[in-house]
């Protein structure tokens, strides 16, 4: 696994115990990139959360890693158990909730959906008409819903939505991070393993590097860095990220400026702060595209004095 | 008629016969160019003769009052300072603030304007209708805070507010301050002027009251401002202070640094706001009447606090390759003493530690970029006017004609100001603004650095686009210094001349539309200018100094990247089309008119 010091406190849970009977084998097993499809999602998760944990169904086989296992106490009851069980296991107030077959993950997203549970207890994307609640932010606390409902044979987690504070993550939010919606392409059978393989293999030819992210500094300076406490931060961003990934990225590294520096909405500056890059250019279009070793200053907008 | 806003009367001060006689203000005037510097600039034009020798007994020296001091509205407790510079021999407008501006709108005038020399030091006391000179033996040699001190303690009065010079204004030093509270209307020598007229201080103590027009109309904008001044737009004043500039600027080479030699100090780091405030803060205060409250005092070694500025942390640390912040602090510290402006005392400096290090100036021993021990001794040496001195209180145009050589060519000013902390080749806008201020290398007459932080033009590359851009923040600012409001709050306005006029039609009664303000911000500048011409001015004047025309930036991000001639004039000739000037800058009759400029 990376070395890298994740930037997230919050859990990551990993639903792995599903039937896969349309498969034919057990998805979590399935060769991809190289190594078992769970151990590449772990790597990527274990990058941003500091705590995943794994939910087994009874008996099931996994490789070693890094996580908590947890199993279901019964075999194929469905999501709405698995979150519970996840979330009963977790280490955080809040966690993210993904499954083990989806190849495609998006830390930007991720990180997105992270930051705006705020005062809700999930948050969910609409993609395609469709929830996606294997693919979300789930506090704690909702467990014992997801107890009552599981008592109720409820096994749907939608049923979840209306009874505690939702937030909803529109298709167009989503396509700002992810505009094709990859995050929510899972398979079920073996065509859609076969497609999945062939986007990743296209998506790595696309990208001449084998690394998919780019790293860029951010510099504070005044207000920002007496804030923040530090003068400096890396940030990972995805390849052809913009000011608006770096604001949110800066925002989920060093919530203290959220307000003060970074507006509300973590897409851009407050009025007052101005954003410079490499020096050079002052950027006042945040869709801005920021290259591998960039550095952006976060300064004061106004040069007075 | 009850007049709103402004009393309609100044005091004019013969200090040669000794006569003190209230004047009426004509409301034209005061409509025309409101207070502050507008109103200075009006006055200076009228009681100034043609030509006159600028520490000679006729040059009058003139402080303003203006319709927004004592309205309550946040940032506006501030005075100006108009004469005509010793430093430049053109205009000098300045600007300080809190009690004693209001002080002086308390004593019942709007203006007072000084004029003769007194046969010995004296001070004016005013309190309200009694205005008298008195002597001022005792407090001649004082700095200007025992001056204050003194003053109040032999009248036993503690709310007396009083503006004073130091040992450097008695002594003529040409870049010399008037200073009250610790504050400075700091540029182009009024200070110089003061002492010329062997004036120590003003004191007053007043409790008029000026009405307003609509008094709730006035309370309900002051409210809201004051909401805004408090918002993250002021953040960087309320929570840093201005010395926030120096490491961005660095960052972005455009740190002027050991005399304009680099673009960026390898020592940046130390003497940082940020790390000043991580390190050396003490606490911040502001002026009256300010919600922002921007001032920032630092504790030195010894524990005395020091208040300090960007452009002083600048001009007293890396103008002058200084790296050690308490060396700094104490060289702010000897310049409040004395009182004399810090960019022109770091930039008259750095000028001779260039000098020294090129062999010249013999006296100068020991005087190196970096050398703070030496930089400490000389600030005394120039206040005293005593050796080495004797030249750098002239200012660093005077001392290098004095020196010979090619001690010209790096002498950092314009029409004599020492220039401030924006470095000129990587600011190209701000190029602009320095060489055609009125005031010579200023950066508060116009922030035509804003166009350069904002984005909105290349600040590596100059253009014609920059006339307009110059133009428009000049009559900005000639507008804000009149009404007066501080620069700190300007960006706090959602439509600063829709939001002004409205402001100043509650207060005055008198109509005033955007498009008027606009137009009074322009008459103001270009009286500035025209003062300037009578005075002498020539197209040459406004250039900048040689070096930033013929060598590029030599470090930091900026490096290689040059100004030339060209360049330079391409702009400047765009701002005289802005303005509608002939191409040679002076003002066509037709555009004087337009502006409603009678010239005598």
């Amino acid at each position: 696994m990376s070395n890298k010091k994740p930037t997230d406190e919050r859990s990551a849970i990993i639903l792995a115990g599903g039937r896969s009977s349309r498969m034919g084998q057990a998805k979590a097993l399935l060769p991809f990139d190289g190594e078992p499809l769970i151990t590449h999602i772990v790597r990527s998760l274990k990058d941003i959360f500091a705590d995943v944990v794994v939910v087994l169904a009874p008996g099931q086989d996994v490789p070693v890693l890094p996580v908590t296992f947890v199993r279901d106490e019964v075999a194929y009851q469905g999501p709405v158990s698995g979150i519970y069980h996840g979330l009963k296991a977790a280490k955080s107030d809040v966690s993210f909730v993904g499954s083990c077959d989806v190849p495609f993950l998006n830390r930007t997203l991720i990180s997105y959906l992270c930051s705006q549970i705020r005062d809700h207890d999930v948050v969910v994307p609409y993609w395609e008409g469709r929830y996606q609640p294997l693919f979300a932010i789930y506090r704690k606390d909702v467990t014992s819903y997801l107890h009552a409902q599981l008592q109720r044979g409820e096994l749907r987690p939608i049923f979840l939505f209306d009874k505690v504070r939702t937030r909803k993550i529109e298709e167009e939010e989503i396509r700002r991070f992810d505009p094709e919606g990859l995050s929510f392409l899972n398979m079920n059978t073996p065509e859609d393993y076969e497609a999945a393989l062939q986007r990743w293999r296209q998506i790595r030819r696309t990208n001449a590097t084998e690394d998919q992210s780019i790293v860029c500094t951010v510099e504070l300076f005044g207000v920002a860095r007496l804030r923040a406490k530090t003068k400096a931060v890396t940030l990972e961003l995805p390849r052809n990220a913009d000011l608006v990934k770096v604001f949110f990225a800066l925002a989920d590294r060093l919530p203290t400026l959220v307000g003060s520096v970074i507006a509300p909405d973590r897409e851009s500056l407050v009025a007052g702060q101005a954003c410079n890059v490499n020096g050079r250019d002052f950027i006042r279009d945040s869709t801005t595209k920021i290259h591998s070793g960039d550095r952006i200053f976060i300064v004061s907008a106004d040069a007075g004095g | 008629m009850t007049m709103y806003g402004f009393h309609g009367r100044f005091l004019h001060v013969d200090l040669s016969t000794g006569k003190l006689s209230w004047r009426e203000l004509e409301e034209s005037r005061l409509e025309n160019f409101l207070g502050g510097i507008g109103l200075g600039t009006s006055l200076l034009y009228e009681f100034a003769p043609a030509g006159v020798e600028p520490l000679s007994a006729a040059n009058p020296l003139i402080f303003t009052s203006a319709p927004l001091v004592g309205t309550g509205l946040t940032t506006t407790a501030k005075y100006a300072v108009v004469t005509k510079s010793p430093l430049t021999n053109f205009i000098a407008d300045s600007l300080s603030s809190s009690f004693f501006a209001l002080e002086l709108k308390r004593v019942g005038i709007d203006a007072l304007v000084i004029t003769g020399h007194a046969s010995s030091p004296v001070y004016l006391f005013v309190e309200e209708e009694k205005a008298e000179l008195r002597s001022a033996d005792e407090l001649w040699h004082e700095s200007a805070s025992e001056t204050e001190t003194l003053i109040r303690a032999q009248n036993e009065d503690p709310a007396i507010r009083v503006a004073s010079i130091g040992l450097a204004g008695e002594n003529c030093v040409r870049f010399a301050t008037i200073s009250n509270e610790g504050r400075h209307a700091g540029r182009g020598g009024v200070g110089a002027v003061m002492g010329s007229k062997n004036l120590k201080a003003i004191a007053l103590r007043g409790h008029a009251q000026v009405p307003v027009a609509d008094p709730r109309g006035v309370a309900a904008i002051a409210a809201s401002l004051r909401e805004r001044s408090l918002g993250t737009l002021t953040a960087k004043y309320r929570e840093i202070g201005t010395v926030a500039n120096l490491a961005v600027f660095n960052q972005l080479g455009a740190l002027p640094t050991r005399n304009f030699q680099q673009a960026t100090f390898e020592h940046a780091e130390g003497v940082s706001g940020e790390s000043l405030t991580e390190n050396n803060f003490s606490r911040k205060q502001g002026c009256a009447s300010c919600t922002i409250r921007c001032e920032r005092l630092f504790k030195s070694l010894s524990g005395d606090e020091q208040r300090l500025e960007y452009e002083t942390l600048f001009a007293l640390g890396p103008l002058c390759g200084v790296q050690d912040p308490e060396i700094v602090l104490q060289a702010a510290r000897l310049c409040d003493h004395y009182g004399i402006d810090t960019i022109s005392t770091g930039g008259t400096l750095a000028w001779a530690m260039e000098c020294a290090e090129k062999g010249l100036l013999p006296e100068a021993a020991g005087l190196r970029f970096g050398q703070g021990e030496a930089l400490l001794q000389m600030i005394s040496l120039i206040a005293e006017r005593s050796d080495l001195g004797t030249v750098l209180a002239e200012g660093s145009r005077r001392a290098a004609a004095l020196t010979g050589h090619d001690a010209a060519y790096w002498a950092m000013h314009v029409k004599g100001l020492e220039m401030p902390g924006y470095e000129p080749r990587s600011l190209k806008t701000m190029a602009l603004g320095l060489a055609v201020s009125p005031r010579g290398a200023c950066h508060n007459r116009s922030g035509a650095y804003e166009a350069d932080f904002s984005g909105a033009v290349d600040r590596l590359k100059g253009g014609a686009d920059r006339g307009a851009l110059v133009k428009a923040s000049e009559d900005f600012n000639a507008t804000l210094d009149s009404l007066i409001v501080c620069k700190f709050l300007r960006k706090c306005f959602h439509d600063f001349y829709s939001e002004s006029a409205e402001l100043l039609e509650r207060v005055t009664g008198w109509r005033y539309s955007d498009a008027d303000l606009r137009r009074t911000g322009e008459r103001i500048s270009t009286l500035k200018k025209l003062f300037n011409i009578r005075e002498g001015w020539q197209p040459a004047d406004d250039w900048l100094p040689m070096r930033l025309l013929s060598e590029p930036i030599r470090d930091g991000v900026a490096q290689g990247v040059e100004l030339s001639a060209d360049e330079l004039r391409e702009m400047i000739e765009s701002y005289y089309r802005a303005r509608d000037w002939n191409e040679n800058g002076f003002i066509p009759e037709s555009k004087l008119r337009q502006l409603g400029l009678e010239v005598r």
